[in-house]
């Protein structure tokens, strides 16, 4: 009997492991209102990512308490770590214990997803019954069918933030096409000072790097084509943007392993003025404005023959989940998040720009900010802008991206290889 | 009963609920994920990551079994002899094995940082900047930077368990031993490592099946990167299930991993029940 005891508890502690990969089929999504919705004594749960600077989530939290204030709903504010919240959080959904209101990424494999699987609440007839005021171009990225099922996030915007200090002191002029850029890293090479702040260990940097390539050199339309399958991704122009950020590896523009360094990493050796530029989005500019002794500067990162174009993306957004007990509360706690006044009050006070009209001028913000509020101000404009590629596309393709890109960094894979490789996951 | 309620809840019910994801494929969202059968299986003996994942935990269940019970028991065998300061050992060796090992994967993270960590450091300071190198960055390095963290981990449990089997060794005949001019190699081979034998195929246990089930300090330091290069079975069950949504892959391999580890798990303890037996010593 001991034997078999043992055996038995030796294999149980085993099954743990396949135990932890699996889940339970999600309980279908009711839909029955919520009777007792008013406002009164209500408490809703609202996930986030988890801010990179605590002092942005106690200003966050404050700022909530206004809305708690004036509706006498109670907003409870839980963060995790963006990397953990797809796992967490669809496994509260499933469960039927997932938040009220949480914020995730618009697009066909984020919210998409969810709406298709009747975990999120149709927000169409919302958006006209309460007046919220959204870009269309973003509204279009939350919507599925003919459901809108969320609101779409801030307007975020990759280029290439420099030291101006740096720039100035080696003459160095904002790079207009990307010959002036290979110039600008060389001189700032040759002056022992690392010219790119480039991190690669998570993989999802490289994504980044390849968006603004890309971007600036086959333009908006052509990214377009690739995404819509007009174009293939083995093209010479993506192996080109691919082959561009190995050139500039194997010329000691970048760390000498970027696959070494994580992000915080990068942006932390910028802050210390030892790297002249910072390939980044702009959701950067908040911690760049508090973190950075030195003027900072912003561009796209350059085409061949002139000035590039950003690449351009939504972040996440408020969605609602379709399980919550007090759908009325959580709508109004979306009139507060759409609203005119929360929009400038998070451009002002946590760097990030709702795609929500509201008054790009009289904004207490730094000149960096201003000048990128005006760079996304574009967007509503219809301006050219590029596509951040990992937005766009699905787990398959950006693990083929990510992976592609660290072993091109690292020599295990080519260009060629990588843009074959894009392009199979792109077709499957 | 409850034993068998025991069972039941932790052993049947994940069971039966990870044979069926094997056999659909469900991907996070779906409530009535379609029926593929065999498919996740015959899709997994042709993924070509599996086998790279598969060699990698290979190296790790080698190294990552030899290289603790080897360092374990030759510190358990110096301090075994030690009169004074022997607390002071047990703990300096033992706390490692007690930091989380997420704490510890980012502490040591800090240190193979190629620019500032102080390995690259100490490197450059004493003229082996040849060496210096991004080392959790590095396809070459990355799997033997990681692996080199889990044994610092490691070797502390192990240490402490044949210490305490240690005191149970008979030391007349390590006396014996001694007038009859047997080295050190012969008195560890021949007379101590016989009578700790079931504990040091217990700690051989734990420590091999670990290396089959490794995945917290891979996904800490690398993620499985770059490119794969440090991606082993576990981590690579993860990213299929949460990263791909493929949860019925991940969960297939998981159960794949499970299976390879039985044997192992089962041969071992039938082998440290006999020598128990059969009156092995500690």
């Amino acid at each position: 009997m001991r034997v078999f005891r043992s055996k038995v508890l030796a294999v149980a502690t085993l099954f743990f492991v396949a135990a932890a990969c699996t889940g339970t089929t999600p309980e279908s999504a009711t839909t029955e209102e919520d009777a007792a919705s008013s406002s009164e004594d209500v408490t809703l749960k609202w996930l986030i990512e988890e801010p990179e600077d605590a002092a942005a989530l106690q200003a966050l939290e404050d700022h909530i308490a206004e809305f708690e204030a004036a509706s006498g709903i109670t907003i409870d504010i839980d963060t995790l770590p963006w990397e953990n919240m797809r796992t967490i959080l669809q496994t509260q959904l499933r469960s039927g214990d997932g938040p009220d209101v949480f914020n995730w990424g618009a697009g066909p494999s984020w919210g998409g997803a969810l709406a298709e699987a009747g975990m999120l609440l149709d927000l169409t007839d919302a958006y006209e019954e309460r007046g919220w005021d959204v870009y269309d171009f973003a509204v279009e990225r939350v919507t599925a069918g003919d459901q809108i099922y969320g609101i779409p996030g801030e307007m975020e915007i990759i280029g290439i933030f420099y030291n101006q200090e740096i720039f100035d002191e080696l003459g160095i002029e904002e790079p207009q096409n990307l010959e002036e850029l290979r110039a600008a890293a060389e001189t700032v090479r040759e002056a022992g000072i690392l010219p790119m702040a480039v991190s690669d260990k998570a993989g999802w940097e490289g994504g980044h790097l390849l968006s603004m390539s890309l971007s600036s050199n086959i333009g908006s339309d052509a990214m377009e084509a690739l995404f819509e399958g007009e174009q293939s991704w083995d093209s010479p122009e993506v192996v080109e943007s691919l082959q561009l950020w190995k050139d500039f590896h194997d010329a000691d523009f970048l760390p000498p392993s970027p696959t070494s360094v994580d992000y915080d990493t990068a942006i932390s050796t910028f802050y210390a003025g030892d790297a002249a530029m910072l390939p980044t989005g702009s959701w950067l500019v908040n911690e760049i404005d508090t973190n950075a002794d030195f003027e900072v500067g912003y561009f796209a990162f350059p085409a061949p023959d002139g000035n590039g174009i950003f690449a351009g993306g939504l972040g996440s957004g408020p969605f609602v989940n379709a399980q919550t007990e007090h759908p009325e509360a959580a709508l109004e706690f979306l009139d507060f998040l759409a609203s005119p006044e929360h929009a400038k009050w998070t451009i002002e006070n946590l760097g990030s720009i709702p795609p929500i009209p509201t008054t790009g001028e009289d904004l207490d913000v730094s000149p960096l900010m201003q000048q990128v509020v005006d760079d996304v101000s574009g967007f509503a404009d219809g301006g050219d802008f590029g596509y951040n590629i990992d937005v766009m596309v699905g787990d398959a393709f950006n693990e083929a991206m990510y992976d592609g890109i660290q072993g091109l960094f690292t020599g295990q894979t080519t260009a060629e290889e990588i843009a074959a490789n894009l392009a199979a996951a792109s077709d499957s | 009963m409850p034993l068998l309620l025991v069972v039941g809840i932790f052993l049947l019910f994940p069971l039966a609920n990870a044979v069926y994801f094997a056999f659909v494929d469900f991907d996070g969202l779906d409530p009535a994920p379609p029926w593929v059968g065999l498919g996740n299986f015959t899709e997994l003996a042709q993924d070509r990551a599996v086998w790279a994942a598969f060699r990698n935990n290979v190296v790790w269940i080698i190294i990552g079994t030899v290289a603790p019970l080897a360092i374990g028991l030759w510190l358990a065998l110096l301090v075994w002899g030690v009169e004074r300061g022997g607390i002071f050992y047990r703990l300096a060796f033992f706390i490692p094995y007690v930091l989380p090992q997420v704490a510890v994967g980012i502490v040591w993270g800090w240190i193979y940082e190629p620019s500032r960590g102080w390995l690259n450091r100490v490197l450059n300071a004493v003229g082996l900047d040849g060496l210096a190198t991004g080392w959790l960055g590095n396809p070459n390095t990355a799997l033997y930077a990681v692996l080199f963290t889990a044994i610092w981990a490691t070797f502390g449990f192990v240490f402490v368990i044949f210490l305490a089997a240690l005191r149970n060794v008979d030391m007349e005949l390590i006396d014996a031993a001694l007038l009859d001019g047997a080295n050190a190699f012969a008195r560890v081979r021949y007379i101590i490592l016989p009578q700790i034998m079931p504990v040091f195929i217990a700690v051989t246990t734990i420590t091999l099946i670990g290396g089959f089930a490794v995945f917290d300090i891979v996904f800490v330091m690398t993620g499985g990167g770059p490119a794969g290069a440090s991606e082993v079975l576990g981590t690579y069950a993860y990213s299929s299930a949460f990263g791909l949504n493929r949860i019925s892959y991940g969960t297939t391999l998981a159960l794949v991993i499970t299976v390879m580890s039985i044997p192992f798990a089962v041969g071992l303890n039938r082998l440290q029940r006999r020598l128990s037996l059969e009156g092995g010593g500690a």
